[in-house]
């Protein structure tokens, strides 16, 4: 058996919405809905506890939320705002934890918190002597940023995350090794990590409601699910491998430009791809990588956000190369026919090099 | 229109020009296949508006007419009739009847009206040649071709008719394949032109062993005459770089190889090039080379090949597809390989007709 290991899930309650109500006191108590207006196309992003009450979720769209909660405090988003906390939030969690953290979202995160309890054989009290840790966390976010977080504790990913996401806002739990299977037996099969609704809708149809199901069952689940079968079996135990993500090898590099003023302006867009491609390919000659996938980002004045990309056969890693492509769908999908508000480059499918095809020298 | 037609000179007849029907077109029409009867004759054409091919064969016409039908489906049935006697008759709502044996088949058409006309080339530049000569020309380039969408002016072959030769080029950065073929025709008929890559495939189906073929140029577009059939496409507009420019001069060290055990022994080698770097290497000893791919996690492959070379030692990676495509696609014995060091380009010589330049690979820093 894998060495023991204390897990946090660290999960911001209703983030953007206890930002705007922390950020504008008049609004605490009320339900406060970040997003594009109701009378307006567009989306709700967060949804305070208030407004969950009237059944606002969020990605829901924001003429829905109005219906249900025709009194609700609707918000722009302030990403930059959200984003800042963010990283203050994030320096806090690692004073107590460590180096060990994998930043999932702006307001979620998991901490592998084992070097810092004291060793001890049980691993159920390992796990309840890291508790303190969690207090300390949420308590210090909450003095400092005035902002409640909820903790899961648990042997593993899987675990930790369902315990934060069941019992919120402001909570924490525990999940001990020896309680595991007994904790995932209740749940629905689509609280497993990896079960969405396609796989949901399978395994139902399959007679597999609960977690319980899918632990009693003698079936062979592969023939259900495939290869991930026996991995899906062990996870309806509890159990999880899965090692956290702390992004040392990096899966793509980007760049990108917010202007000032929103523009059209040739000239400064290819200023400013140029400058990003710089930036990108030198931090791909860093690294000694070369990217087979190039993107553009841009963003008009009314916050529609386009993203484009293409693959090419032979890993690229000049500047000259990243310019010339992202040019290249700039036009060929006609995305600067307005203004940008921001526009960005960025590069994936990162391959070592240590072979390169060298080419012909046209001028 | 009415007319009588051997099954399988008609079945040939449409798969000629079957293949430029898009599967996907926004134009319903562009889906059919034109048929036009005149006495003895039935032309067959089809366009996707860049590249259009029309076709004749034999048939037995008792009225003359024309009408559109579905390409693909038409196809379809043709090849599974029973007997080797089709009749087709089309009445004016352009409603296809294809009788054979016991099967009778309707078929819904368009009309002929809407049908976009294939254009015309009066007075531009003619060259004539064998058709077997083209064929020969754009087999030996083609696949150079680049594939890259983002560089549209590589997306063909380069057609240049210059001091009383056709010079045909493709290139896509790493490679580039040119043959000269030597012809007649007056100086005021130079002219440099780019044929995109459908016409190019079109072509290499439709060009024959006998006979010749009139290539007819005007601004946009270019047509390939064959007498009995015909090929139009619109000309890849754009500037071909200057491919002079990076063919390397004197090479250092000559070599000729006798083409099919070197393609062999590379095909072979090349089983253990490993996926991410994908290269083999040449390694030159005196009267012999030997050919290497090596992989971390697969293993490796050796090949030695006796060779007339009396150069110094000398290493050179190169990608094995493309060291290997010009070798298939000649059909001479022996290649020359003219070398100049392990980070020049390497060049494949046949005479003075043949020319491919190939990029090294190289081990990074």
């Amino acid at each position: 058996m894998s060495q023991p290991r204390v897990i946090f899930h660290l999960d911001m309650d209703a983030f953007y919405a206890s930002v705007e109500q922390r950020d504008n006191p008049q609004w605490m108590g009320l339900p406060v809905i970040v997003g594009s207006p109701p009378d307006r196309r567009g989306v709700v992003c967060a949804a305070s506890y208030e407004a969950r009450k009237f059944g606002v979720r969020s990605a829901m769209p924001s003429s829905t939320a109005g219906r249900l909660c025709p009194d609700g405090v609707f918000v722009r988003p302030r990403m930059e705002v959200y984003r800042d906390e963010s990283r203050q939030i994030m320096s806090i969690v690692k004073r107590f934890a460590g180096e060990l953290i994998q930043q999932v979202s702006v307001d979620e995160a998991y901490l592998d918190v084992t070097g810092k309890v004291e060793p001890t054989s049980d691993n159920d009290s390992l796990l309840e002597s890291a508790l303190t840790i969690a207090r300390e966390i949420k308590q210090t976010i909450k003095a400092e940023r005035r902002l409640t977080a909820t903790i899961g504790v648990a042997p593993n990913k899987l675990l930790a995350k369902i315990a934060s996401s069941n019992f919120k806002p402001d909570g924490l739990t525990l999940v001990k090794e020896s309680g595991k299977a007994a904790f995932m037996r209740p749940l629905p099969v689509g609280a497993i990590h990896g079960v969405g609704k396609v796989t949901e809708g399978t395994l139902v149809r399959a007679g597999f409601k609960t977690v319980a199901d899918l632990q009693d069952t003698d079936r062979d689940l592969r023939s259900i699910v495939g290869s991930w079968g026996p991995e899906l079996k062990r996870m309806a135990f509890g159990e999880d491998d899965r090692e956290l993500d702390l992004g040392d090898d990096i899966k793509s590099i980007s760049s990108e430009n917010t202007f000032l003023k929103d523009t059209a302006d040739r000239v400064v867009l290819r200023k400013c791809l140029r400058e990003q491609a710089d930036e990108i390919t030198e931090k791909l000659r860093k690294r000694r990588l070369a990217a087979v996938t190039v993107q553009v980002k841009v963003r008009y004045s009314d916050f529609t956000t386009l993203t484009r990309q293409l693959s090419v056969e032979e890993p690229i890693e000049d500047s000259k190369q990243v310019y010339r492509l992202a040019c290249w769908l700039l036009a060929r999908h006609d995305l600067v026919r307005r203004p940008l508000r921001l526009i960005g480059v960025g590069v994936s499918g990162l391959h070592e090099v240590t072979l390169r095809q060298l080419t012909l020298p046209f001028q | 229109m009415k007319f009588t037609i051997s099954k399988q000179a008609f079945l040939d007849a449409i798969q000629q020009v079957q293949h430029v029907v898009s599967a996907r077109t926004t134009l319903a029409i562009l889906s059919n296949v034109l048929l036009k009867a005149k006495p003895g004759v039935l032309e067959l054409t089809t366009t996707d508006l860049d590249v259009g091919v029309s076709g004749t064969v034999a048939a037995d016409v008792e009225a003359s007419g024309a009408t559109t039908l579905p390409a693909r489906r038409l196809a379809t049935i043709i090849r599974e009739l029973p007997a080797d006697e089709v009749h087709v008759t089309v009445d004016e709502k352009n409603v296809a009847s294809i009788q054979s044996g016991p099967s009778t088949f309707k078929l819904l058409g368009l009309t002929s009206e809407e049908f976009p006309p294939l254009p015309r080339f009066d007075g531009g530049s003619e060259f004539t040649m064998k058709q077997a000569d083209l064929r020969d020309c754009l087999r030996r380039t083609a696949y150079s071709i680049s594939t890259d969408e983002t560089r549209y002016v590589l997306n063909g072959i380069l057609f240049a008719f210059k001091d009383n030769l056709l010079t045909m080029v493709a290139t896509d950065g790493r490679r580039l394949a040119m043959v000269e073929h030597e012809m007649e025709f007056p100086q005021s008929h130079e002219i440099e032109f780019i044929v995109p890559t459908k016409a190019v495939n079109e072509l290499q189906r439709i060009l024959g062993d006998e006979g010749e073929v009139t290539i007819k140029v005007t601004g946009s577009q270019a047509g390939f005459d064959m007498g009995n059939g015909l090929l139009v496409t619109k000309l890849i507009e754009g500037n071909y770089p200057n491919y002079r420019q990076v063919i390397p001069g004197d090479p250092k060290e000559r070599i000729s190889i006798e083409r099919e055990s070197f393609l062999r022994s590379v095909s072979r080698v090349s089983l253990l090039a490993s996926e991410k770097s994908n290269s083999v290497k040449l390694i030159f000893t005196q009267g012999n080379v030997e050919i290497v791919a090596a992989s971390q996690d697969i293993g490796e492959a050796r090949e030695s090949l006796a060779i007339p070379y009396k150069g110094p030692n000398m290493t050179i990676a190169f990608n094995p597809e493309y060291l290997m495509a010009p070798l298939r696609n000649l059909t001479t014995d022996e290649i020359s390989l003219n070398l100049i060091d392990e980070i020049s380009p390497g060049v494949i010589r046949v005479g003075n007709t043949f020319l491919y330049v190939l990029m090294p690979m190289r081990v990074t820093a």
